[in-house]
């Protein structure tokens, strides 16, 4: 099972009632196919930040679920087939995420295993007193 | 002509900088930039994500461009994630491809 973050985003000629049916059709093909909804949020109706086929709104339904790749496959290809879906989304993120985690703990311990850093307005102001009788030389 | 050439210019240069120097040597704090610091290490982002739009938005001058590592500072690492967040956003219309 793998953790993914589902988009689609539904015509504005329908109504929300509508659209959200369209939605939950999809949603549907998902938990048939064995997934479980984690997370289910509808952004509701959106303004697009360029037109799809001439439309400049329309209703984004987000899910997060944990599904089998084949269920999130078959999900995609209704999908493109609709003519109700202007575009849709399908990322897997468990991986990205356990990275993440991953990566904090890698810094953590990097940055508990450096020595304290000196004060570092001290630098600069040191420096520049130095720089400008070299110049003058010259 | 070679010696000539790089005899001529340094004298050149060289009146130059000590004019320039007589200026530079007090106003040297005018050049101090602040060091640019990497976003999301600086807050220890852990992943990036691409549905939060407005975080992406910081990242998207007027024309609708990804803001490129050398200005934003970015790390090279979170650079490479912010920009396969923001091409993700882009796919499904939650940010612009371009923008008049």
């Amino acid at each position: 099972m793998r953790l993914y973050d589902i988009v689609v985003l539904v015509t504005p000629d329908l109504n929300d009632e509508d659209a959200a049916k369209v939605a939950a059709e999809y949603k549907k093909i998902l938990t048939d196919g064995g997934a479980t909804v984690t997370k289910e949020e509808p952004w509701g109706k959106r303004r697009l930040a360029f037109p799809i086929l001439r439309k400049r709104e329309a209703h984004y339904h987000y899910w997060q679920v944990e599904s089998a790749p084949a269920a999130v496959a078959e999900a995609e290809r209704r999908m493109g087939l609709s003519d109700q879906v202007l575009r849709h989304l399908a990322v897997r993120v468990d991986e990205d995420l356990k990275r993440g985690v991953k990566m904090a703990e890698r810094i953590r311990i990097k940055a508990a295993k450096r020595p304290p850093r000196p004060a570092p307005a001290v630098a600069p102001g040191e420096g520049a007193p130095q720089a400008a009788p070299e110049r003058s030389e010259s | 002509m070679r010696m000539g050439g790089g005899s001529g210019r340094p004298t050149g240069g060289r009146a130059g900088a000590a004019g320039r120097d007589g200026k530079a040597g007090p106003r040297k704090k005018f050049f101090v930039r602040r060091r640019k610091v990497c976003k999301f290490c600086a807050e220890k982002i852990e992943y990036i994500d691409w549905k939060d739009i407005k975080m992406l938005q910081g990242f998207i001058p007027e024309r609708g461009k990804i803001l490129p590592r050398r200005i934003s500072g970015t790390c090279a690492l979170h650079q490479r994630k912010l920009q396969t967040a923001i091409k993700r956003a882009r796919s499904i219309a939650l940010l612009p491809y371009a923008t008049d």
